[in-house]
């Protein structure tokens, strides 16, 4: 039985001149969170790209569910056949559509049946029930947030890639969605990617963490190994 | 892959059919032009020098007076608590949405009135403040657009260390350089392919001698190679638009709404409201009520006459600048979703960009003439006899404006949101209808309002290219007006504006009809 659901090989990843990902080889595993940790500009939200085709790796494989999706410089699998949501750092919820709007939009287009039930199921589970006429712009951060993960969740992938989502709330309401996704992730059998440069929030719900800086996987392992690693960037990068 | 994924093949074909009707006849103009040029001294004489010094001059003074102007009334409109401003930025946009002949005749009425006999007011000047009057509304809406678009906090922090005024001079105007030198060179060039307003006051200058040399003489090859050295001027002005337009808030349509940072200069702000109400006055009162009191002085025969000259060309001229705003906005916003949306493709994006605003570029009579020079052959019978060639025209002309509308309205809309419905599997056309277009609203609606209403009120490219005997409204009014009374030519252009004020209500109604239908669109980021 396939433990792996993503597979990345030997992935290179550039425009022009510029290597933004280089030789980058990694597994991500079912039904865990993995947390990719790095600073600004050290390609983690290239890497939810690649994974998510919405970028076209130069060399290399990646593989979902065992599937090979993309090969130099082929996606193999189109972004929607993939098996996967992302929640985009700035959310990207539309703002003309109301929640519900938002929400059922993706049902709909895959003409989906019951699109109303499971649009007021998916918002009960996140308490959004109040909030289904309201335009995002009428919600607090928060709300945001999970109207971004219900509208992701509400078509059942079985990855889902979150780009630093929590970058712009307060420590509460961080820490109580943190909960929700862990709680999610055994709910609904998912396997997390979540990208984050802050390696609290990361060492606080992943299973395996990896650093990566400069395009390339600098290390990766549990919690615990990457507290006690001796890679003298992991070490520079947890010190802050 | 799935049907997610644009594969941009739809949105090049348009282009290359662009490319084809608009951008080919032009080339194969110059080049044959250049094989049969017999005299090259036209070229090279004092008065070709004259010709062009006189063209360029004006449209400096032009492109300065309106960006001058531009500056101050975007100021006051988009940056100050000023009273009606709402009122004053929908006024000051109605010179832009009539023909520059309308006004031309109607500030012809009002020097005739306010001077009777007396020494007439020189054609330069006049052409020079007629045509200021015209194009200062697309200098406010560009820089005024600019204004509103400034982070507020660049302002917040500069108003932390130093006084309002300082903060204007110092952050707040080096901030919308990009906007002034868009509107200067977007004023200039269409000052430079101004035809009717020069003409209809007998100015001199390169348009219409290109037009003379033509209808006259049939003398094309000598008409085209006149017009070289205003192509001289287009290519600087490409250049200067690889540099400064290319990422300017042109015409950017839509705003953040309220949150935009505002001064309130109150010592200066009576001063300021009562210069706009003057230009305001000045530029579109009194033209209109002296125009209507020109046409009505003879009471109703000649308004009955100018409707009975009329009536058969208002529905051609509405077809045909249809056709053309269709085709137009069409065009543009392929153009524009490409250059926004296609990862890489930097050449071919900028090949979309260099080719519309050479057209656009392009002196309207010089644009005319290569269409007639290409098509006027048995296999393009079917566009050259019928309103076809009018038609590309118009798409070759104003192609340019709707794809920068609609370019800077797409900047604006973070890819996310585009990207968040790929994941989703909503398919292309889906996401253009569905997320992008009512997004982008206000900014469509302005594509298609302008390339209507530039279309319907176009005369360079019209009065050359339009098959004879047919009937088009802009070319109609110009013909007869030569030997028309001043009432009747006042009565056919107040019926040619009414026309024009018409439309732009019942687009405005149907973008009304639009926006609700496509939900709350106050609710854009």
């Amino acid at each position: 039985m396939e433990t792996s659901a993503i597979n990345l090989e030997n992935i290179f990843y550039g425009y022009g001149k510029t290597e933004v990902i280089k030789d980058l080889t990694l597994t991500i595993n079912k039904n865990e969170t993995t947390c990719i940790l790095g600073s600004s500009g050290s390609g983690k939200t290239t890497l939810l790209r690649i994974i998510s085709g919405l970028e076209i790796i130069r060399k290399g494989t990646v593989m979902i569910n065992g599937k090979k999706v993309a090969e130099n410089g082929k996606n193999l699998v189109s972004p929607d056949k993939r098996g996967l949501g992302f929640i985009f750092q700035d959310l990207a919820l539309w703002p003309h559509f109301t929640v519900y709007k938002n929400i059922a939009f993706g049902l709909k287009v895959r003409k989906e049946k019951d699109v109303e039930e499971k649009v007021n199921g998916i918002a009960e589970v996140f308490g959004l029930t109040a909030q289904l006429k309201k335009y995002p712009s009428q919600l607090s951060g928060g709300q945001k947030q999970l109207v971004a993960i219900a509208r992701s969740l509400v078509l059942q992938p079985e990855i889902l890639l979150m780009d630093e989502p929590l970058a712009n709330l307060d420590v509460k309401i961080k820490h109580g969605i943190l909960e929700h996704i862990v709680r999610l992730k055994s709910d609904f059998n998912l396997t997390v990617v979540y990208v984050t440069h802050d390696h609290r929030e990361a060492f606080s719900i992943a299973d395996q963490v990896v650093v990566i800086n400069n395009g390339r996987v600098e290390e990766s392992g549990t919690v615990e190994q990457i507290k006690n690693s001796n890679n003298d960037y992991v070490k520079f990068f947890l010190e802050y | 892959m799935g049907g997610t994924t644009l594969k941009y093949g739809g949105l090049k074909l348009i282009f290359l059919l662009f490319a084809v009707f608009a951008l080919l006849p032009v080339l194969y103009t110059y080049l044959t032009a250049l094989n049969g040029f017999e005299s090259p001294g036209v070229l090279f004489s004092y008065q070709s020098f004259v010709l062009l010094f006189k063209s360029l001059i004006i449209s400096f003074f032009v492109a300065s007076l309106s960006t001058f102007f531009g500056i101050i009334f975007g100021f006051f409109l988009y940056k100050t608590q000023i009273k009606y401003a709402l009122f004053f930025k929908v006024g000051f946009l109605l010179p832009l949405l009539i023909s520059p002949y309308i006004l031309a005749v109607s500030w012809s009425d009002t020097v005739f009135l306010l001077r009777g006999t007396g020494e007439p007011v020189s054609p330069v000047v006049l052409t020079v403040l007629v045509l200021t009057f015209i194009y200062t509304p697309l200098s406010v809406l560009i820089v005024g657009n600019a204004f509103s678009n400034i982070d507020t906090s660049l302002e917040e922090s500069g108003l932390l260390m130093t006084s309002p005024y300082k903060v204007v001079f110092k952050i707040v105007l080096p901030l919308v350089k990009p906007a002034i030198l868009a509107s200067f060179i977007l004023v200039f060039i269409f000052s430079v392919s101004e035809y009717s307003v020069p003409s209809y006051y007998g100015v001199k200058v390169i348009t219409t001698e290109i037009f003379t040399r033509f209808s006259a003489f049939y003398n094309h090859s000598d008409a085209i190679m006149q017009s070289s050295v205003l192509l001289v001027v287009s290519v600087l002005l490409l250049v200067a638009e690889g540099k400064y337009l290319s990422d300017a808030p042109f015409l950017s349509v839509g705003s953040k709404g309220d949150v935009r940072k505002r001064y309130y200069f109150d010592k200066i702000k009576r001063v300021a409201l009562t210069f706009i109400t003057f230009w305001f006055l000045l530029t579109v009162v009194i033209p209109l009520i002296i125009l209507i009191f020109q046409s009505l002085k003879n009471g109703m025969p000649d308004l009955w006459k100018a409707v009975e000259l009329l009536r058969n060309t208002v529905i051609t001229s509405l077809e045909v600048s249809f056709a053309g705003a269709l085709l137009i906005f069409v065009t543009g916003f392929a153009a524009a979703y490409y250059v926004v949306y296609a990862k890489g493709g930097k050449r071919i994006k900028k090949l979309f960009n260099v080719t519309m605003l050479f057209l656009f570029a392009l002196p309207s009579t010089v644009l005319g003439i290569s269409f007639i020079v290409f098509y006027n052959r048995p296999v393009f019978d079917l566009i050259y006899s019928g309103m076809a060639i009018v038609v590309i025209g118009y798409w070759a002309k104003f192609s340019f404006i709707s794809f920068k509308i609609l370019e800077n309205s797409m900047k604006q809309i973070p890819v996310s949101f585009d990207e968040a419905a790929i994941i989703e599997g909503v398919p292309a056309y889906k996401r253009i209808f569905n997320i992008l277009t009512p997004l982008i609203l206000p900014a469509v609606f302005a594509a298609f309002i302008f390339a209507f209403i530039f279309s319907f009120g176009e005369l360079g490219t019209t009065i050359t290219v339009h098959p004879p005997g047919t009937g088009l409204l802009p070319v109609k009014v110009f013909t007869v007006m030569a030997n028309a009374s001043q009432s009747l030519t006042s009565s056919m252009v107040l019926l040619e504006f009414s026309v024009s004020l018409i439309l732009v209500v019942v687009l405005y109604l149907f973008y009304v009809i639009l926006s609700e239908k496509y939900g709350n669109i106050r609710n854009k980021p």
